[in-house]
This record gives structure tokens, sequence and C-alpha cells, in this order.
């Protein structure tokens, strides 16, 4: 097939490929490259070096090289994450990980969805923070705005992403890591221990294990760009660039950046319970600029809104797939003029909008919303457990298919790169099993057995959907929105 | 109505069965915590109570709207391990819950924020690592204090 051809999708509409290099690696590095990370890992010092290292060899580094094999053998198929893993283990396989990630989205959202209103209010007015009404109001706009920028398709919502990436999260970034620079050099006294080859190696203890598993997917979305294999005008050649682009970008800017905040900022200053925006504010006041506080915060969030169009629209153009090929009946299958997925986009929206409206009116169930956050995080381990079985297997089952990128090393060197990211995640899930100190014994054996119920119940419907299939459900050329 | 459209409303029940049931169970499960104005310093007395040393204690007040001071303890257990606990009172049930929202939406990635808060009447107390022997010995003293 050629590879700037329109290939149709099965409901008849054939995708613009309005997508090169450039537009593909920001599509990554918006949904992983983030502000919010930053104050996080400074506490530690010259450690986060350490701790940054291993999330890149454990996951940054298996999760590019994954995402650019399958997605250049998979360049004609359409569905991203879902795709590769159905070509390894068939439509239960690929069904479970597009939707493990597009449940565990819903119950990501309102976090993002807050996180991008109580930034806003600190260019606004702090105190609103503190409003529910402010809150949820803003939550809605962004997430249904976003909504709408994926429902007028893949030219629109890669514009936006493009600008908005630049905006809210390189720009951001760099001006963190000039700022730090300039700190460094202009003589004012940098809070960090003078640096050393030691000072870099994290502690590693059982106190540290939630934190470990937490670095580990810090780095999660790398493989949003395999979303948009169809409108992509060279797949071939362009996902293994897009990639490595996107791979660089991300990893610099984030642990040059905050090594810029932990030069400035002292550690016990960096309140982790008060959030980045405190934390910026200390860094713009300690350079004697708190005027950039302000425009900063906006910038963020439109990071934040970015951050959420990149989730919001990837996973719901594989679910999108899965409902064409018809295996959710033809209500979920309804793709408008654009060629977006606008039932799952509105489905999507409603439920989202449901579990926002808890969050926001429902904000002293802490513990509830602790569990809940610990099923996400196992719901994403399964996803990308499957698109590292899936590399290591289409290795063996389809060893003669062409491979534009291949991962290099043959064999020992699929299972190094595939086998060191499934140990990441299955070491990041069996940690987000393990409850916190203050439960009672009765309290974390309710915890640890809710966790994995509620992560079943999460991730098994596909498996319901897959019996209830009927023929009626493939519709050809079916157009709705 | 046609045989599609039930399975399109039995796809969409089931999506909400699936959806509803864990949150449904966390919601009767880990129910809200009560706003209570607990007199003195709760972790200073749950920590003594367990028999931890409390080496350093220092006033702090968060950054966040409702916040009307703290203290950052620095505790060592019996092995010598040093752990920094952070407590923070406000002065109102929604200016504590607005506290908490923003903590819970500062995730690293696509994980969950770094520590825990744990909640007592309009204190908040932030823990890392929340994993350590030291929470383990504080929380029945802890739980105490969320009772009266």
């Amino acid at each position: 097939m050629s590879e700037d051809s329109a290939t149709p999708r099965k409901n008849g509409i054939a995708p613009q490929k309005v997508l090169g290099i450039f537009a593909l690696a920001m599509i990554n590095v918006a949904a992983v490259l983030s502000i919010r990370n930053f104050p996080s890992m400074a506490v530690y010092g010259w450690e986060c070096i350490g701790w940054y290292i291993i999330g890149t060899v454990l996951f940054l580094i298996p999760i590019s090289l994954a995402g650019a094999e399958l997605a250049t053998m998979l360049a004609d198929k359409d569905g991203g994450v879902y795709a590769w893993c159905k070509e390894a283990f068939g439509e239960k396989g690929g069904f479970t990980a597009i939707f493990c990630e597009w449940s565990n989205n819903l119950v990501w959202f309102p976090t993002v969805l807050a996180f991008i209103a109580s930034t806003l209010a600190f260019a606004i007015s702090p105190d609103l923070a503190s409003n529910p009404v402010y809150l949820f109001v803003v939550m809605m706009i962004a997430f249904w705005g976003t909504t709408a920028v994926a429902y007028f398709g893949e030219n629109l919502s890669s514009k936006f992403q493009n600008y908005g990436v630049i905006l809210g999260s390189i720009i951001p970034s760099i001006l963190i890591i000039g700022l730090g620079v300039y700190w460094s050099v202009s003589g004012a006294a940098i809070v960090l221990p003078p640096f050393s080859l030691g000072e870099i190696v994290p502690t590693l203890d059982l106190s540290t294990l939630p934190f470990f598993a937490t670095v580990i997917l810090l780095f999660a979305g790398m493989e949003m760009a395999g979303f948009h294999a169809l409108e992509t005008r060279n797949p071939r050649t362009d996902f293994p660039k897009a990639m490595a682009i996107s791979a660089v970008i991300i990893f610099f800017c984030t642990v040059i950046a905050t090594l810029a905040i932990a030069f400035v900022i002292p550690a016990d200053q960096l309140n982790l319970a008060a959030g980045v925006m405190q934390a910026i504010e200390y860094f713009f006041t300690a350079l004697n600029i708190p005027g950039a506080i302000a425009p900063m915060a906006v910038l963020i969030t439109i990071g934040g809104v970015v951050s959420l169009a990149a989730w919001l629209i990837g996973p719901a153009k594989g679910l999108g797939v899965v409902a064409n090929e018809g295996n959710m009946p033809p209500l979920f299958n309804r793709t408008n003029k654009y060629g977006s997925p606008v039932a799952v986009l509105v489905i999507q929206a409603l439920i989202g909008t449901f579990i926002s409206l808890l969050y926001v009116f429902l904000p002293s169930v802490n513990q509830a919303y602790w569990v809940l956050s610990a099923m996400t995080v196992e719901l994403l381990c399964i996803v990308y457990f499957l698109i590292f079985a899936a590399l290591i297997k289409l290795r063996y089952s389809k060893p003669d298919a062409p491979r534009p990128f291949k991962i290099p090393g043959g064999i020992p060197g699929i299972w190094l790169i595939g086998g060191m990211g499934a140990f990441g995640v299955l070491f990041a899930f069996g940690v987000g099993l393990m409850p916190t100190g203050d439960f009672t014994s009765a309290e974390a054996v309710s915890y640890t057995l809710g966790v994995l119920l509620g992560t079943f119940l999460l991730a098994v419907p596909p498996l319901i959907f897959l019996k209830m299939k009927k023929p009626g459900w493939i519709v050809s050329g079916s157009k709705g929105g | 109505m046609t045989q599609g459209n039930n399975g399109s409303w039995a796809v969409i029940l089931i999506l909400m069965l699936f959806f509803m049931l864990p949150i449904g169970w966390l919601l009767v499960t880990y129910t809200a915590e009560p706003y209570h104005v607990v007199s003195g310093e709760p972790l200073r007395e749950a920590v003594q109570a367990a028999g931890i040393t409390v080496v350093n204690a220092t006033d702090t007040t968060w950054p966040v709207g409702g916040a009307v001071g703290g203290k950052t303890y620095t505790l060592s257990d019996e092995s010598g391990n040093i752990y920094t606990i952070q407590t923070q009172a406000f002065d109102s049930v929604e200016s504590r819950d607005a506290a908490v929202q923003l903590y819970n939406s500062q995730s690293i990635g696509r994980g969950r924020p770094v520590g825990k808060l744990i909640i007592i009447g309009n204190y908040l107390i932030y823990v890392q690592p929340y994993t350590g022997k030291i929470l383990k010995k504080i929380a029945p003293e802890l739980r105490k204090l969320q009772a009266a």
C-alpha cells in the first residue's frame, strides 16, 4: 500500500493525511511533558536525575522504541494501541488494552480538569480555587471545549495541539530553564549541595517504593501519536523520527527545568501539598519578577488543556475504531464528516462530566479518591504491559512482517527492551496494590482486594461486549453528528 | 426497537454499571471526613502516644486559601530513620476540602501525587513517605483523634 494513499476507514471515510513529524512529536510532548511534575521532582534535588534515569530506562526508552516499531509495522492499521495489541493477541487483547486506557482516562479527567481550573484561578484570583462553582464551570468549559476541538477532526486538533504545546509546555519549560541558568550565573546562592555522582543515586528502600512506581509512569503517553497512524503523511519514516524528537524534548525539558527549580527553591519550601503554582510563585518572587506569575499561570493552564486534548482524543479514536470494526453497537460507531468518533466523544464527555461532578461536590471523600486513583494506575499498567507483550510476541508470530523501524539486537534486543518495559509496569502494578501505612490490617486487605476488583470491573467490559457481539453491529459507511 | 438498538442500550447499561460499581463501593466504604476543630497539636499528641521522638518542629503556613498555620515535624524512630510530616489547620470545611482537591490534582505524570494527605477534623496531615513504619505506629493514635 502506498504510504501516501488515503486508506479508507471501515466507515467509508478517508482520513485526511495532515500530520508530519513535527505534529506527531507535539502530540506526544503534549501528552507527557507537564510543568506539574517539576516541583514534586525538584524536592529530591540532584537525586531527581537518578529518578529520571530510572523512569527513562524502565519506561521512556522502551515505550518509545516499542511505539516506533509497532507504529511503523502497522502503519496502515487504524487504532494505535488497539491495532498493536489486536495484531498480537486478537480482538480480546486489543479491545482490553484500548478500553483500559479509555476507562483510565475517565477517572483521570477530573484530576487534570481541577488542575486546569485551580491554575487559572491563580492568574485571576487565587481564592477562586476554593469555590466549587468556579471550579466546576471552568472544568466543564475546558472539557467540553476540548471535546469540541476533537469533534472538528484531525486538522484542527493537530493545530490546536501544536500551538498549545509550544505555548503551554515548551515555552514555560524553557523559561524556567533560562531563569535557572540566569540564577546560577548571576552569583546567587544555589540551594543544592555541590554536585557529585553520589548525589544523583536515588534512595531505594521500602519507603521509596511508591515513588519508584510513580516515576516509572512519569513518561506515560508516548504511545499517543500511534492513534493517528492513518492521518500521518509518511508513517513508516515519520513515526520513529517523531518518537525520537519527542523523547529528547521531554527528557531534557523535564530534567533541566526540574533542576532549575531545585537550584532556586529550598526543598523544605517546596510544599508539595500546596501545588505547582505556589512553587512557581516562590521561583519568580526569588528572581524578582513577580509580574511573571500570572502570565505563567495562564501558560501552564494552556499546557494542561493540551495535555487533556492529547489524552482525550487518542484513546477515543482507538475506541472509535473498535466500534467501526463491529465490536460495539452501531450507536458507538458514529463518525462525523471530519472523521471524528463523535459518539465515543459524547459518551466520554458525559461520563467524565458525571465523575467531575462527584469530584468537585464530594471533595472530602479523600480516601475514596485515593483508592480510585490507585485503580487508574493499575489500568494504565495493564495497557503498557499488553503493548510490551505485543512487541515481543509479534517478533515470534510475525517475524517476517516488514518493520521499517526495527529495535536492534534481534530476539535478545526485543526481550531486553520489551522485558525492561514490562518489568517496570508490572512493578508499578504491584506497588499500586500496597496499602498506605495508616490502614489497619482489615482495611489493608479491603484496599488491596478493592483495587484489584475495581480494576477488574473497569477492564472487563470489552470481554462482555465481545460475547454480546452481533453481525448487525458492523455498519459500513455509518455517519452521524 | 431494532436489534442493534437493543445492543446499544445493553452496552450503555453495562458501561454505567461497571463504572458505578467501583465508584459506588468507594463512596459507601470511605465516607466523608467530618470537619471539627481539633485543639492542641494533633500530630504531636499522636507521635508522643506512639513513643516516637520529635526531633524538631517549626511553624509553617501553607500558601493556600484558608490555611491558618501548622507545623513541620521532623520525627525519628528507634532505628534512627528520619521522617518529615507537615500539619496544617484550616478555617473552614470549604478551604480544607479545596486544599485536598488541589493536592489530588498535583499528580506526577499519570500516577498519584507524592505522599498522602490524612484528614483530622480541621487539620490536614501530609505524610511522605506513606509506607514507613512511623505512619503505621502513629495511625492508631490519629484514628482516635479522627473519631473524637
